[in-house]
């Protein structure tokens, strides 16, 4: 269930973050260590959502790892 | 949650409230047990499935309908144009998506705060999936008793061939789903046939599995866990309520305090309310949750306690309602519904509906001013201004054009604001259907037309077939 709570909200703010993006960036004009995306958009769009999601996820998880209280002697709870 | 009232028989419990637990805990959520809904019958399953039908025809149906040789309604990502009937859409016009979805949040908030969870009891994908979800469960599976005793019966070849029917029919519907959804995306007339040639591309393949996915996940599986833990609308709702707004309230002054009896006995006369306590309310809802315990975040409103209960107290001979819409301030002062009403008009409503209004007018207004045609001028920083023939000041402009109609079109270019200026070389311009063009435009004027410095100088863009289409931009022209 851990999971879905790291799972979850980043897909929603992926979702959105991919939106904004690609409404205001076309995918032709984007270059990828020095070259051009040549992909098909369906592609690029693709890839640009699984890398928002993935930013995102990192994101649930380190605030799902700073959250865990303090147990005595300063070691996070398990 | 144990008011207790004193009933002899054992009364049907909801299960144990969520507790929102601290973060270390590894069981987040509680075990969850496996809801099995009773389905119901009445007046509100029948809205339901109302909008189950508008909905989904509307979802699977649209994307068929053709308009002007081309998918009426298609979100076309490879060109980046969205088509909607008459109109494209190009990504400059997401202003018109940002409205639409200010305009969608205000009717979410006055939704809620004039009859609670409408959205979710009725309207939500989950929800409308839900239902046919477990439709199709009913069907397969049998009613409630038989799916627990399934459920509870130990392996045997008859349980395997029925949970094999379920699920093969809940995935053929999720697939279903999921191709249609990337058919708004990709026009579906072409998807299909490359499907069945085994010829789609990988990524739509991908997406189509993908929602189908999702869909199979969240309507077969999870459930009312996807409303409980994570939809963001059923956690901020609750501060969208108040005392005025239409929930599904189980009437306490009327119906407690609960208890069986015999049919015909004077129940009043026992000292007993109207509620039998046959725990049907609890079984037929589909989050698990006895409604009689007050208002509960995890109610998604959709009235199947209602219907269920009506059915009781017509057979009981009592009058119907003692589930029903109706507001806090209602139950604690026994209004009639004609007070509710009154009472819907409260500021909170005035105010959500105003601003609604407000936004869809101008939103209306401004698609249908939308003009066909849009330009941008950009003064050519490279050469400011020059000499020619000895007589002229030049100065280099490119004009961005778009034509976003669907057919070509001619237009001519003036400009003006200084006297003498003309454009140097064509001043009109063929444009294709949906083009995009950027063109250089040198512009002159007599030297002595204006002193030193900078200047305004408007272009005039106009259709030469349509005079409505007409734009007209503001630039500089430097005098050296
Ligand atoms: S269905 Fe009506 S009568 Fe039966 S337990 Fe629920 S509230 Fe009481
Ligand atoms: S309490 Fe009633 S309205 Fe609320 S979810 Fe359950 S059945 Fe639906």
């Amino acid at each position: 269930m851990k999971l879905v709570l790291v799972l979850w909200p980043s897909f929603f703010v992926a979702g959105l973050a991919e939106a904004l993006f690609f409404t205001l960036v076309n995918p032709h004009e984007l270059y990828l260590l020095g070259q051009p995306v040549d992909w098909s958009p369906l592609a690029t769009y693709s890839v640009g959502f699984f890398a928002f999601w993935f930013v995102c996820a990192a994101s649930s998880l380190a605030t799902m790892f700073l959250a865990r209280p303090l147990q005595e002697g300063g070691s996070p709870a398990a | 949650m144990s008011e207790d009232s004193g009933t002899t028989k054992p009364r049907i419990r909801a299960k144990a409230r969520v507790v929102p637990i601290a973060v270390d805990d590894d069981s987040l959520y509680e075990v969850r047990q496996k809801v099995y809904p009773r389905a119901v019958s009445g007046v509100f399953a029948h809205w339901r499935w109302a909008l189950v039908w508008f909905t989904q025809i509307l979802y699977y149906g649209l994307c068929w309908l053709p308009w002007n040789d081309r998918q009426a309604v298609l979100f076309h990502l490879v060109e980046r144009k969205f088509y909607i009937f008459g109109w494209v859409f190009w990504p400059q016009d997401v202003f018109y998506l940002a409205v639409l979805l200010i305009i969608s949040a205000f009717s979410l908030f006055l939704f809620t705060a004039v009859a609670g969870r409408l959205w979710c009891g009725y309207a939500c994908p989950q929800t409308v999936y839900t239902e046919i979800f477990m439709w199709i469960e009913e069907k397969i599976e049998g009613d409630r008793a038989r799916r627990m005793k399934l459920d509870a019966a130990p392996a045997s070849p008859r349980k395997f061939a029925i949970k094999a029917a379920k699920y093969g029919a809940w995935g053929a519907v999720s697939l279903w789903t999921g191709i249609t959804f990337v058919g708004y995306f990709t026009p579906i007339r072409e998807l299909l046939p490359a499907m069945f040639q085994f010829d789609i591309g990988g990524w739509e393949l991908f997406w189509a599995l993908f929602y189908g996915g999702f869909t199979y996940l969240m309507a077969g599986v999870m459930r009312e866990q996807v409303c409980k833990y994570m939809c963001p609308y059923a956690r901020f709702q609750s501060v969208m309520f108040d005392a005025d707004t239409l929930t599904i309230t189980y009437d306490t002054l009327r119906g407690e305090p609960r208890g069986s009896r015999r049919k015909g006995e004077d129940h009043r006369a026992a000292g007993k309310g109207d509620c039998v306590d046959c725990g049907i309310c609890v079984q037929v809802c589909p989050t698990g949750i006895d409604i009689r315990n007050g208002l509960q975040i995890e109610c998604i409103g959709c009235a199947a306690c209602i219907d269920a209960c009506d059915q009781v107290m017509d057979k009981m001979n009592y009058p119907p309602g003692l589930i029903r819409y109706s507001t806090e301030n209602a139950i604690r002062q026994k209004w009639d519904g004609r007070a509710i009403l009154r009472h819907v008009l409260r500021p909170r409503v005035l105010i959500y509906s105003t601003a609604l209004l407000i936004l869809c007018v101008a939103f209306l207004w401004s698609l249908s001013t939308r003009s066909a045609l849009r330009v941008d001028v950009i003064k050519d920083r490279r050469t400011l201004a020059r000499e020619v023939e000895g007589e002229f000041i030049e100065n280099v402009y490119t004009l961005q054009m778009m034509n976003m109609a669907e057919r070509a079109q001619r237009f001519g270019i003036q400009v003006s604001g200084i006297d003498g200026a003309r454009i140097d070389g064509a001043s009109e311009v063929g444009m294709d259907p949906e083009q995009n063009r950027s063109l250089t435009l040198r512009v002159r004027t007599p030297m002595d037309a204006a002193p030193k410095g900078s200047h305004a100088i408007y272009f005039e863009v106009k259709g030469l077939d349509d005079p409505d289409l007409h734009a007209r931009e503001k630039s500089v022209f430097t005098m050296p």
